[in-house]
């Protein structure tokens, strides 16, 4: 270590330590010299050499490069700029992209020790739920000594304050849900476990920042007041922070203790129900414990809770854990995702380097002289190619900067434009500019290394690296263009069709009658009773009842193999008039008969890919002794999963058992906004405590659906749209030097009588190859790797002509426009003056 | 490389290898300015080695970074100011392992001439 620091010393001291050197070798030669030699060496060269053992040298060298890449830069401020901004348009959709993913799963939330928190969902081989039991969380919380803490969030549906139209999201939690995360009010308390873990202390509310403003604007007098929350007072005590960060980015207005959820809830008998599998449960490592403890500690407690309710924990159940103190809990699939998205951008980063890297090329040879005197005066071969390197690291830094900036503008853009929780922050961490500087550093190896080692070696002149680099620019920005045509045609394609079923004129009604006590037998007439005077509404055209209603809260999902190719089925449990109130078609067989059993009816995809080329009528499906006879074929709709076009549907006539779960789905007449409020007021008169959710599918629709893939469809046509400009300037710019380059030769070949045309083709036609060879290549990557955007391609196949047709054409259009435009030039050519010139 | 011809006496060796070696022994005494070091091995080893400037300088500057001699300023024989060098602890105990290597490896080769 000593050593170190007296290097450190001697770079910090160099000056002076020279000037000793110095002196040390002018008293050698005075010394010498008395003794009549004279041959002391060249004393300057000594000194280098001498300093040299001080470790330096390297950084003297770099100073130099350094200097000398300012000076050349600053000489082309125009090539500067336009590499600069290329760059930064490549890095900083990486850096954005990178930097929103450090923000969902990397950053710590700004709470109490949040690397011990874990999120924790129930799974088995075959199942799947993100949340459980509250009589599970209690147990595992009171009998897990891994786990120092258990809290448990129970979304409901947004309820009414006061007397307000807008219903506000509301979320039960444990008490300790804020003391665990280290939040302390904005005002007044929050929950408090020693006051508020009983179902009979006095109702409270904890009410949001945001709601505390803008609906009681900002009044510090609110708290003590009572409001009332579907009707049941309750008092206001406290104020969340402005920046709360909360778990799982879950963000109501209104948070109530779990404890008092049957007061809020009348009749509820969700706590207490254990199959019930309604909270979302989280935990905190105890101090020394790793994840794997836990989980064998957890597998033993549901193993013992398996005995207490036989029925109600699956086979090899266990408790899945997973880093829980990230906006997002990420799953695997959201890493697909997260890769997909991480390709695009990459795609975009390797356009602006190859046309950096070909634009680096067309200066080397207007370099050619300057680069010819260094070798002259004796610069290796390796110093010239570092000096070049050099260049690309500070053009790379330079954009990486930019890129930064960029980013940080988009970002902060878009974070307020989607109302983002107040304590995120696109300002970069570490981990955001260690990425840029990793993505610098990896975009001048890209663009940089091949031009620096052609120029080094003095072949700037030869063309083939240049033709390549054009080659990948085509095929990279051809990959994007196809994959944001894709997108666009699904939006179309979600815009004009229906997935399946006529969505337009459809209403749902979730009673939630589990929640409130229902028994099924009770529900059951609830529902009938609904049903019967819904119907005698001239404006209901049918009623039906379906467990699973289209974007519904829950989503259910079997991932089997049929033929040995995976397939997801979605299930569902619907009444017989389901088909008909939904419009979905039913192609082969009939519907339910009422209070039937034991008979199943699969969507035509399904029954084609199980049975292919047979009958599907009359087969049985499932395992074991619980196989279903197949009695009827209905028309492909995704009902639970509209974006996916492989998956498959299977129903179930609803059975007694199923009644405290189910939604009705009302079609109208005409148009259906004038329907939730009659339905309101029907629910009200048949069962005031009850507040049924009513959404119409129309606006549902247009919310979740149209407006999410409009704009994943308009940000990845920007980014392809931006990777074709970026191709484009660097083929313009291309051309438009290769042009310049051969301005003698062309008008020697017109004054010989060229025509015109030839004349084009002689200068576009060493463009030609790479630009074919490019398309065939991004259009067959295109074609292989959009197979994983199926998913939410709407229907759209992933090999759909037109989309490719459109994107070759849009390219083949740009860079004919980018070629033509600055080869005309080489047409207008005046012929005298030009060879005059030469 | 500049290597000190003498005139009617067998041309002088430069002790690359051994430099380090050599400027450690002839500081172990007293402390040097660099001139009076290559004086030295030059006297007393009978006008046979011969320590280039060249070779010096850079050898002293290693040697101070890896903090085997430290430099002092003094004032020469001719009344000028000028760095001594000196040894430091560091610097004697690496010049006893580099004796002890010296030799066993001059022992060695020895036994080899001598046998072989």
């Amino acid at each position: 270590m000593g050593e170190f620091f007296r290097r450190i010393q001697y770079l910090l001291n160099r000056r002076r330590l020279d000037r000793e050197l110095e002196n040390d070798m002018e008293f050698h030669r005075e010394m010498a010299a008395r003794e009549g030699r004279n041959n002391f060496g060249n004393t300057l060269r000594m000194r280098e050499q001498a300093r040299e053992a001080w470790g330096w040298t390297w950084l003297d060298r770099l100073g130099q490069d350094l200097r000398y890449t300012a000076r050349t830069l600053a000489r082309s401020p125009g090539f500067t700029v336009t590499a600069v901004l290329v760059l930064a348009i490549g890095i900083g959709v990486n850096v954005a992209a990178f930097s929103l993913f450090n923000m969902v799963a990397l950053q710590p939330l700004p709470v109490r020790d949040p690397n011990s928190l874990v999120r924790l969902e129930r799974r088995s081989p075959q199942d799947y739920t993100s949340e459980m039991p509250y009589l599970s969380a209690i147990f595992y919380r009171d009998h897990a000594k891994s786990l120092s803490a258990v809290m448990a969030v129970l979304g409901v549906p947004p309820m009414q304050v006061d007397d307000d139209i807008q219903p506000t999201s509301t979320s039960f939690v444990t008490p300790n849900y804020f003391i665990e995360l280290g939040t302390s009010a904005a005002n007044g308390r929050l929950f408090d476990p020693t006051r508020e873990d009983s179902p009979t202390a006095p109702p409270v509310a904890v009410i949001s920042y945001a709601l505390w403003q803008h609906r009681f604007a900002g009044d510090p007098s609110i708290l003590g007041r009572t409001i009332r929350l579907n009707k049941k007072p309750a008092t206001i005590i406290g104020i969340t922070p402005y920046a709360f960060a909360s778990l799982g980015g879950q963000r109501p207005d209104i948070w109530l203790p779990i404890a008092q959820q049957p007061y809020f809830i009348g009749g509820s008998n969700v706590l207490n129900d254990p199959s019930n599998s309604s909270v979302r449960m989280w935990g905190r490592l105890a101090p020394g414990v790793t994840k794997q403890m836990a989980a064998g500690e957890l597998l033993t407690l549901t193993n013992e809770l398996r005995h207490q309710h036989p029925k109600d924990i699956w086979d090899n159940e266990f408790i899945d854990i997973h880093p829980g103190g990230h906006l997002q809990v990420m799953q695997a699939e959201m890493y697909q995702v997260a890769a997909l998205i991480a390709m695009l951008t990459l795609l975009i980063l390797a356009v602006a380097c190859a046309n950096l890297g070909g634009l680096l090329l067309a200066r080397a040879v207007t370099r050619e002289r300057e680069i010819g005197i260094r070798v002259a005066v004796g610069a290796g071969r390796f110093r010239i190619f570092r000096q070049l390197c050099t260049e690309s690291l500070v053009l790379a830094s330079l954009g990486a900067l930019t890129g930064m900036a960029l980013s940080y503008v988009v970002l902060r853009v878009a974070l307020v434009r989607f109302d983002s929780p107040g304590w995120l922050s696109p300002v970069p961490d570490w981990r955001v500019i260690l990425f840029a500087m990793g993505m610098a550093v990896i975009a001048a190896i890209f663009f940089g290394f091949a031009p620096a080692l052609h120029i080094a070696r003095q072949r700037q002149r030869k063309t083939i690296v240049r033709q390549i680099l054009i080659g990948l620019q085509i095929a990279a920005s051809c990959v994007l263009l196809i994959v944001s045509s894709l997108l666009v045609r699904a939006t179309q394609h979600v815009l004009f069709t229906n997935p399946g079923f006529a969505y337009q004129q459809l209403v749902s009604i979730d009673p939630q009658l589990g929640r409130y006590g229902y028994t099924p037998a009770s529900a059951q007439a609830y529902l009938s009773q609904m049903q019967d005077r819904l119907r005698a509404l001239p404006e209901v055209k049918s009623v039906a009842l379906v467990k699973l209603p289209p974007l519904g809260h829950s989503v259910s999902r079997m991932d089997t193999e049929i033929a040995g190719r995976p397939v997801a089925i979605y299930p569902n449990w619907v009444e017989p008039g389901f088909f008909q109130t939904m419009s979905i078609p039913i192609l082969l067989g009939r519907t339910f008969y009422p209070g039937e059993k034991r008979v199943v009816i699969v969507s035509e995809s399904l029954a084609r890919k199980q049975w292919p080329g047979q009958n599907p009528i009359g087969q049985l499906l499932g395992d074991g002794p619980n196989q279903d006879t197949v009695i009827g074929v209905a028309g492909d709709a995704r009902v639970n999963a509209m974006s996916d076009d492989d998956a498959v549907e299977q129903y179930w006539p609803a059975q007694l058992d199923d009644m405290p779960d189910m939604v009705l789905m009302l079609r109208a007449t005409g148009e259906p906004s004038g329907l939730p409020p009659m339905a309101k007021s029907i629910s009200e008169r048949l069962d005031p405590r009850l507040f049924p959710e009513i959404r119409q599918m129309k606006l549902l629709y247009r919310d979740n659906v149209q407006q999410q893939v409009e704009q994943i469809a308009a940000t990845v046509s920007m980014i392809g749209l931006i990777a074709i400009l970026v191709a484009a300037v660097g083929i313009l710019g291309l051309v438009s030097f290769s042009v310049s380059q051969r301005m003698k030769e062309i008008a020697i070949r017109m004054a010989l009588g060229a025509k015109k045309f030839d004349v084009l083709t002689a200068v576009l036609r060493q463009f030609l190859w790479p630009v074919a060879i490019g398309m065939i290549a991004g259009a067959g990557v295109a074609a292989a790797a959009s197979k994983v955007l199926r998913r939410i391609l709407f229907g759209v196949s992933n090999l759909d002509p037109a989309s490719y047709a459109a994107a070759l054409v849009v390219l083949v259009a740009i860079i004919a426009l980018a070629g033509l435009l600055p080869a005309r030039r080489a047409l207008r050519l005046d012929l005298a003056k030009t060879l005059h010139n030469e | 490389m500049l290597i000190t011809h003498t005139i009617n006496t067998p041309k002088p060796v430069t002790p690359s290898g051994a430099l380090v070696l050599l400027i450690l022994r002839v500081l172990q005494s007293s402390s040097l300015h660099g001139y009076a070091i290559a004086q030295r091995i030059h006297i007393l080893s009978n006008e046979v080695l011969a320590v280039e400037e060249g070779l010096l300088y850079p050898t002293l500057q290693k040697m101070l970074v890896k903090g085997w001699v430290t430099a002092e300023w003094g004032i020469s024989e001719t009344n000028r100011k000028v760095r001594c060098y000196c040894i430091t602890p560091d610097g004697r105990r690496h010049l006893e392992t580099e004796l002890s290597d010296y030799d066993r490896v001059t022992q060695g080769i020895q036994e080899v001439l001598r046998t072989a």
